[in-house]
């Protein structure tokens, strides 16, 4: 049992990495890392809706009928997003100004819904927490690497903190728009390369 | 038949399920949230426009339901004397409202100064109404009798060159503010002189 | 007038949703392989979105902000969005076979399209009137359907070349949205 929960938490990890080996999730990742701050928020709120909503539907999924069953997993999921957007609205103001309509817009985040009819539904609780548990962290940590690499370069900043001398010249194309895609595609680019070893 | 009517009861008891924890959530965070906005989109904005008083504007409000909806006064002290209060109000700006919150004098009628908390106006021409303190300095030692209104339409206030809509959802705010004011006053009057005690 | 045009011309270049405001990367990515699939696609999300857009402004105008429950707004646009799906889905299999048969499998897909819901959140953000929502949907549409073609075409020409391996796929898919992103930043300032 705690073998098979290590194996679901550490898939998440690596060889499931969420936005680079899925390919899911996309929208977030690329317009919310333009810095660490944003990113790594964007991250926990996800891996919040991604637990939660992971426990619920796998403590349900006798009970949820299969026909209906898409249905059933947006509603719980939209009341997690929801719970999410007023906690942020609550605790963390800024952060929520910063991340915008990207909050209410984890509701239609693939990964989401993906582990709900993909894992949740046919395992256990245990198993469904461990599984969102890790997804949810490798996804928090992808944002989180973008969101450094883009405002390292396209900022001069880590967290806030100027990195290079005086005499740096932002790379603003980082921060913009097609800097994400280009910066992503690199970095995705990157782990085929190592994974292949 | 059974079925059909499994899947009713299942997606009716997830929805009520589901709108009862919002309710809970909602109402445990709303005053947290009121507290929240306050704190990151008016405070700014009334420590500008009371930058000499000896209290904590913050602290010391009130509200007073005007054609049902709920204004919400700031109260700034001079020495222990509870004479100037700010409120909010918004005009119809290029896209969107522009929030303005107004500064008043309470014995002299005049407007103390104004300061743009939201909007969402084009950056470089709209948005200088929130950083160019030109224009917003127009407002301050104007008496409720001066007519507020844009050049244009026969009033006093000197236009943001490129941003006239801006300019006049601006200046119909504090218009609007002059209204308000003089329609309270004796309200106003009330609680303030409450305040000072 | 003017003001639609102008709004609209913001819309598809200026603020793209896909390359400018990142919305709905997911069918961009996973339906730009062939052109054919692309333009299924794009026609797809211009039918349901702009009704989308029409009735989840008619939600929250007359039934959310009347009853002060804004904050069940996510909720409420994901199950109407979801079910306006469905039920296009079953509209055109009964009474439009033709049409059916043509954006039939990419319905499903749209209601977890982020371009869908994201703009209904932007219309009412923005405060649009319903008009407004109207040409802004429209627009965003068209813009998505645009980028989307784009795309593919040149996407179609990249199996021919010689790619490095790990770069191929997806990965150089991204580097070339990258540019394409680059050519639409050209269009900031326009408006």
């Amino acid at each position: 049992m705690a073998q098979s929960m290590v194996k679901e938490f550490t898939k998440g990890l690596w060889a499931e990495l969420p936005p680079f080996r899925l390919v899911l999730g996309l929208c977030p990742v690329l317009a919310v890392t333009k810095s660490v701050e944003n990113g790594i928020g964007m991250g926990v709120a996800t891996t919040f809706v991604l637990v939660c909503s992971n426990l619920l539907v796998s403590l349900l999924r006798n009970i949820i009928p299969v026909k209906v069953r898409i249905a059933c997993f947006i509603v719980i999921i939209a009341t997690f997003v929801t719970v999410v957007e007023l906690v942020m609205q609550a605790y963390t103001y800024p952060l929520f100004l910063k991340l915008g309509i990207f909050i209410p817009l984890i509701v239609v985040n693939c990964i989401v819904l993906g582990r709900a009819e993909a894992f949740a539904f046919k395992n256990s609780p245990t198993l469904s927490i461990a599984d969102g548990l890790g997804m949810g962290i490798g996804f928090t940590l992808s944002l989180g690497a973008l969101g450094a690499i883009r405002e390292c370069l396209g900022n001069g900043t880590i967290l806030g903190n100027t990195v290079f001398g005086p005499g740096f010249q932002p790379f603003t194309f980082m921060v913009e728009a097609p800097g994400a895609f280009v910066c992503l595609g690199l970095m995705l680019c990157l782990m085929n390369l190592i994974g292949k070893k | 038949m059974r079925e059909m009517i499994n899947m009713v009861v299942v997606l009716t008891l997830l929805s009520a399920f589901s709108g009862g924890l919002l309710a809970a959530v909602r109402t445990g965070t709303k005053d947290q949230i009121e507290q929240q906005i306050l704190k990151f989109q008016k405070a700014p904005a009334i420590k500008q426009i009371l930058s000499d008083v000896s209290n904590d504007p913050l602290q010391d409000r009130f509200k007073i339901i005007d054609n049902e909806q709920e204004l919400t006064f700031f109260v700034g002290k001079h020495d222990g004397k509870a004479d100037a209060i700010t409120f909010e109000t918004s005009g119809k700006g290029f896209s969107g409202d522009i929030g303005l919150m107004v500064g008043i004098n309470i014995e002299s009628d005049e407007i103390i100064g104004v300061c743009v908390t939201t909007h969402s106006e084009t950056p470089g021409l709209g948005s200088k109404a929130k950083d160019d303190p030109k224009f917003a300095s127009q407002f301050a030692g104007m008496t409720m009798d001066k007519n507020l209104a844009i050049k244009k339409n026969g009033g006093e206030i000197d236009i943001i060159s490129g941003a006239t809509i801006t300019s006049a959802g601006v200046s119909l705010a504090a218009q609007k503010a002059q209204e308000i004011y003089i329609r309270l006053k004796p309200e106003i009057q009330k609680q303030t002189a409450q305040m000072a005690k | 007038m003017g003001d639609y045009f102008v709004l609209a011309i913001s819309c598809i270049f200026v603020n793209n949703i896909l390359l400018a405001q990142f919305l709905g990367n997911c069918p961009f990515l996973g339906t730009s392989k062939k052109m054919e699939t692309a333009t299924g696609m794009a026609m797809a999300v211009i039918f349901v979105l702009v009704l989308a857009g029409i009735i989840t402004w008619i939600t929250d105008t007359y039934l959310l902000k009347p009853l002060n429950i804004e904050f069940l707004r996510t909720l409420s646009f994901i199950l109407v969005i979801a079910s306006l799906v469905q039920f296009v889905e079953m509209f055109l299999k009964k009474s439009i076979p033709a049409l059916y048969a043509g954006l039939g499998i990419f319905l499903p897909l749209i209601t977890t399209n982020c371009a869908v819901m994201g703009v209904c959140l932007i219309n009412i953000n923005e405060e649009y009137t319903f008009m407004q929502s109207l040409v802004s949907s429209f627009s965003y549409a068209v813009g998505f359907g645009l980028a989307l073609i784009l795309f593919a075409g040149i996407r179609e020409r990249i199996i021919i070349a010689r790619v490095p391996k790990p770069l191929q796929d997806t990965s150089i898919g991204l580097v070339t949205a990258g540019m394409i992103a680059i050519c639409f930043f050209a269009f900031k300032g326009m408006v």
